[in-house]
C-alpha cells in the first residue's frame, strides 16, 4: 500500500518535471524565432515584420513600476497618473485596450520588454539612453526631466559636493543611481526596489539623500514629504522619456508614435500634460 | 641701509624689472582668467566601466560627459573637446551635446532644442551648433565609447571653442576623471571577449542569459564581498537566536501556565508568519517609524528573532526526547533540577540537536536572500544590481554557486553526524516496530551511507530498518533518537513557507 502510494508520487514528480522542462522548451521556441527574424533583418533582407506582434489579441499590455507619481501610481488597486491616462489615449487610438500588469520591479522591465513575452510596452518614466537603446527600441520623447538630489531639510545640505563619501539611495537600475554613483566621489550607492523605499531609507535617516528624477522629486516636495523633504540640487541632465518597446517590434513603434502625433495634434496631449503639469511646456513631440 | 653704494645702484633696475614682472603676470593671469570664465567646465566624469567595480578603466570604451556654462557677455558657436594623448574612439562612438537653461539649481532645468552636428578627429570631437549657444546656457556634452588611456591615472579634457566672433579660445582644464589601469578581471574579460569559442557560446541564448563567460569572470570577485556580507548575516544572527531559543524552550516547558502560554504566542505568531513580512515590518517599520539603525544591524535582528523561534521548538523537542529515566537517575543522585538539566540533560541535547540546529542554520543562510528587497547589502543585492546593469542572470547563478559552497558541505556535516547519532543509538533499546522511516524521493543516501539501499531505494522503497536517512537533510533529519525534533522541523516547513 505504502510502496503504491510512493510509486504514484514517482509518477506525479516525474510527470511535472517533464511538463515543467516542455515549458522551458515552449518558452525557448519564439526566442529563437526572434533571433532568426533579426538575422534576417541584418542580413539586409526586407524580412522586417509587417504586423503588429501582440502579446494578447486586441490587448496592449504595458508594464511599469507604479511608483512614479505624477507619471504613474497606485491609486487604490488602479495605476493612474499622466502616463496612464496617455496610455489610455494611446490605446483608444490604436484600437487596443490598455491593460497595466501589477507593479514590475523597475529594474527588470527594460528586459522583460526585450523579451517581449509578457508586456508590449514598457511605460515607467524610461531615460532614453545608450545602454538601454542596446536592449530596446524608443518611441518618441515625450517629457523632458533632470535629475534631483533630495534630503531632508533638517540636514541643511546645500549641493552635491557635501555629499561625498556618504551613503546614497536609489532606485536600482535608474539613471538617478548612474548620476550618484558618476558624480558624487566616493559614496556608497544603495539601490532599493522603488523609489518610496528609497525615499523612506532618507527619511530614516539610513541614507543622507536620494537621487531621482526632479519632476516626481518636485511633486514630493511638494505635496507628499512637504516640510519634511526638499530638492538640494536640481542636476540639469536633460534626460527625456521614451516609451520601451522590443527590437522585434517595429510596427508597434510606428504605431504609438503616429498616436502620439495624432493626440498632439488634437490637442489631447498637451490637455493631459497641462493636467498634471501646469505652468510647464510641453514637449514638442519630435 | 647700511649697505654700500654700489648694491643700491643694482638694486633700481631691478626692482623695476620685478615690478614689470609683476605686473606682467598679473596681466597674464587676468587675460587667462578672462578666457577661463568665458566657458567654465563645471562638470567633467567618465561612467564606470568595469565589469566587476565602479571605477573607470583605461583603454576600454566609456561614456565621458562633459558640462560647461556658457558665461556673462559670451556666446559660443562650436567646442572642440580634446581627450589625453592615448585615448581613441571606438567604431561605434557618438556625440551627444544637450543644451540646458537652469534659473535657479534648486529648480528644474529646461532643455533647448539646438541643431548640431559632431566630427571626431584624433583624439577630439568637434561639436558645431546651429546657433549661438548664450549666456548662462549649459552645454552638456556626451560622448559614448571613447578609450581613455590605458595607463591608469588623473586626466582631463581641455579643447577649445569658437566664440561669437569666429575666434578661437582655449578652454580651462576640466575637473579630473580618475582612470585606473586594467586590472586581472579586466584583462581575462577583455581576452574572452576576443575569443571564437566565447562568440559562438554566447550566440546560444540560454547559454548567454545564464553562463556568460565574461559576466562569470566578473560576477565571482564583485560578489565575494556580498557572500561576505551574506554570511556575516547569519553569523551575527544564529548564535544570538541559540541562547532566545533556549530561554523561549525553557518557557514552553516552564510549569507556570502564563509562561507557558506567553512563549507559545511568541513562537507561534513568528513561525506563522512569514520571515519576509517580519523583514517589511521591522526594516521598513522601523525606518518609517523614525528611529534610525543601522539596516545591516535589523537584518541581524530580524534573522535572530526569527530563527529564535524555531530554535525554540528544536530545543524543546531536543530535551523531551530525553528519556524520563535521565531526569529520575539524577534526581536519586540528589540533584537539583537546574543541575539536572545543565549537567546532565542538555549536554544529551546539544548532540541530538546539532542535525536539527544545523538545518536551521542553512535555512536562515538562505533566508538572507531575502533582505535584498528591504535595502539590506548582502549578496542578492549585489546580483541585483548586476543583473540590472547586465539584463543578463549569470550574476545570480554565480551568487548561487556563493551559497552552495556554504549549504553544501554543512548538508554533508549533517549528514555524517546523523550517521554517528545512528550508531551510538544502535545501542538504544526501542521497539524496531515504530520506526518509520522517511524517505526522500530522490535518494543521494547510497553515498552517505553504505549500508544504504540501491537503485531500488532511490525509487521510493522503504530504506531498510537501521540505515539512517540521509536523503534530505536540508529538510528534516529522521532517525528514531530525533523524531521529535523532525517534528518541530516539519511543523516549521507547514508554518513558516
Amino acid at each position: 500500500m505504502l510502496l503504491k502510494k510512493k510509486s504514484i508520487l514517482v509518477v506525479l514528480t516525474s510527470l511535472i518535471m517533464a511538463l515543467s522542462l516542455a515549458l522551458i522548451g515552449c518558452g525557448g521556441t519564439p526566442e529563437a524565432t526572434d533571433g532568426d527574424a533579426a538575422d534576417a533583418q541584418a542580413a539586409g533582407g526586407d524580412a522586417a515584420p509587417t504586423e503588429m506582434i501582440l502579446v494578447k489579441e486586441g490587448k496592449l499590455i504595458v508594464g511599469s513600476d507604479c511608483d512614479y507619481p505624477p507619471f504613474i501610481f497606485m491609486d487604490g488597486a488602479k495605476p493612474a497618473g499622466f502616463e496612464y491616462d496617455l496610455m489610455l489615449e494611446i490605446g483608444k487610438k490604436l484600437d487596443l485596450e490598455v491593460e497595466y500588469l501589477a507593479p514590475q520591479n523597475f529594474d527588470s522591465l527594460i528586459a522583460s520588454v526585450a523579451a517581449g513575452s509578457k508586456m508590449d510596452i514598457g511605460v515607467s518614466s524610461f531615460t532614453i539612453n545608450d545602454e538601454r537603446k542596446k536592449l530596446v527600441n524608443f518611441c518618441t520623447p515625450y517629457f523632458d526631466s533632470n535629475q534631483a538630489i533630495v534630503s531632508l531639510k533638517s540636514k541643511a545640505y546645500t549641493n552635491a559636493s557635501d555629499l561625498e563619501g556618504m551613503v546614497i539611495a536609489a532606485q536600482s537600475g535608474t539613471t538617478g543611481a548612474d548620476w550618484a554613483q558618476e558624480n558624487i566621489p566616493g559614496i556608497t550607492l544603495k539601490p532599493f526596489n522603488q523609489t518610496s523605499e528609497a525615499i523612506a531609507a532618507v527619511l530614516a535617516g539610513d541614507a543622507e539623500a536620494v537621487v531621482y528624477d526632479e519632476p516626481v522629486a518636485a511633486e514630493h516636495v511638494a505635496e507628499q514629504y512637504a516640510g519634511e523633504l526638499e530638492i538640494i540640487q536640481s542636476v540639469p541632465t536633460g534626460e527625456q522619456y521614451g516609451f520601451a518597446v522590443s527590437k522585434d517590434n517595429p510596427v508597434l513603434e510606428a504605431a504609438v508614435n503616429q498616436a502620439l502625433l495624432d493626440l498632439k495634434a488634437d490637442g489631447t496631449f498637451d490637455l493631459i500634460f497641462l493636467k498634471y503639469f501646469p505652468g510647464v511646456t510641453p514637449p514638442s513631440l519630435r | 641701509m647700511k649697505r654700500s653704494t654700489t648694491a643700491k645702484a643694482w638694486r633700481k633696475p631691478l626692482l623695476t624689472l620685478l615690478a614689470f614682472a609683476v605686473v606682467l603676470s598679473f596681466c597674464v593671469q587676468l587675460a587667462t582668467s578672462y578666457s577661463a570664465e568665458a566657458l567654465t567646465v563645471t562638470t567633467t566624469t567618465a561612467k564606470s566601466n568595469q565589469a566587476s567595480g565602479n571605477s573607470v578603466v583605461g583603454g576600454q570604451p566609456t561614456r565621458v560627459t562633459w558640462e560647461a556654462k556658457v558665461d556673462e557677455g559670451e556666446a559660443v558657436s562650436s567646442v572642440t573637446l580634446t581627450f589625453p594623448a592615448g585615448s581613441s574612439f571606438a567604431d561605434n562612438a557618438n556625440v551627444q551635446a544637450t543644451i540646458l537653461y537652469q534659473e535657479d539649481p534648486r529648480r528644474a532645468a529646461q532643455r533647448i532644442e539646438v541643431e548640431q552636428s559632431y566630427e571626431l578627429d584624433g583624439e577630439s570631437v568637434v561639436i558645431t551648433f546651429g546657433e549661438l549657444i548664450e549666456t548662462d546656457y549649459v552645454i552638456r556634452v556626451e560622448v559614448h565609447n571613447v578609450a581613455l588611456p590605458a595607463l591608469g591615472g588623473e586626466y582631463v579634457v581641455g579643447g577649445s571653442y569658437v566664440d561669437e566672433n569666429g575666434a578661437i579660445q582655449t578652454l580651462a582644464d576640466s575637473p579630473t576623471i580618475t582612470v585606473i589601469g586594467t586590472t586581472l578581471v579586466d584583462r581575462i574579460i577583455t581576452w574572452l571577449d576576443g575569443q571564437k569559442w566565447v562568440e559562438s557560446w554566447n550566440s546560444v541564448l540560454f547559454l548567454r542569459i545564464f553562463f556568460n563567460p565574461q559576466l562569470i569572470v566578473a560576477a565571482f570577485p564583485n560578489l565575494f564581498f556580498g557572500w561576505l556580507r551574506s554570511l556575516g548575516l547569519v553569523l551575527l544572527g544564529f548564535p544570538l537566536a541559540i541562547p532566545f531559543g533556549l530561554g523561549f524552550a525553557f518557557l514552553r516547558m516552564s510549569r507556570l501556565g502564563i509562561l507557558r502560554f506567553l512563549a507559545s504566542i511568541y513562537v507561534n505568531v513568528i513561525r506563522g508568519t512569514p520571515l519576509f513580512l517580519q523583514m517589511y515590518i521591522v526594516i521598513i517599520g522601523i525606518q518609517i517609524a523614525g528611529a534610525s539603525f543601522n539596516s545591516y544591524f535589523l537584518g541581524v535582528i530580524v534573522l535572530a528573532v526569527n530563527s529564535s523561534a524555531y530554535l525554540a521548538e528544536i530545543f524543546r523537542a531536543g530535551i523531551q526526547s530525553i528519556h524520563k529515566g535521565q531526569f529520575e537517575a539524577s534526581a536519586s543522585l540528589g540533584m537539583n533540577g537546574v543541575q539536572t538539566m545543565f549537567s546532565v540533560i542538555i549536554p544529551q541535547t546539544v548532540r541530538r540537536v546539532i542535525p536539527t540546529a544545523t538545518s536551521e542554520f542553512i535555512l536562515l543562510y538562505k533566508d538572507t536572500a531575502l533582505l535584498a528587497a528591504v535595502g539590506v547589502m548582502e549578496m542578492m543585492m549585489f546580483a541585483k544590481s548586476m543583473a540590472a546593469v547586465s539584463g543578463n542572470m549569470t550574476p545570480y547563478v554565480v551568487a548561487a554557486c556563493y551559497y552552495l559552497v556554504v549549504t553544501l558541505p554543512l548538508t554533508k556535516v549533517i549528514a555524517n553526524f546523523e550517521k554517528k547519532l545512528a550508531a551510538a543509538d544502535g545501542t538504544t533499546s526501542e521497539p524496531p516496530a515504530k520506526k518509520k522511516k522517511r524517505v526522500g524521493l530522490f535518494s543521494t543516501s547510497e553515498s552517505n551511507a553504505p549500508d544504504a539501499p540501491d537503485a531500488l531505494g532511490a525509487l521510493g522503497a522503504p530504506n531498510p530498518p537501521g540505515a539512517p536517512d540521509t536523503s534530505d537533510a536540508l529538510n528534516a533529519p529522521s532517525n528514531k533518537s530525533t523524531q521529535n525534533v523532525k517534528k518541530a522541523q516539519n511543523a516549521k516547513k507547514e508554518g513558516g513557507e
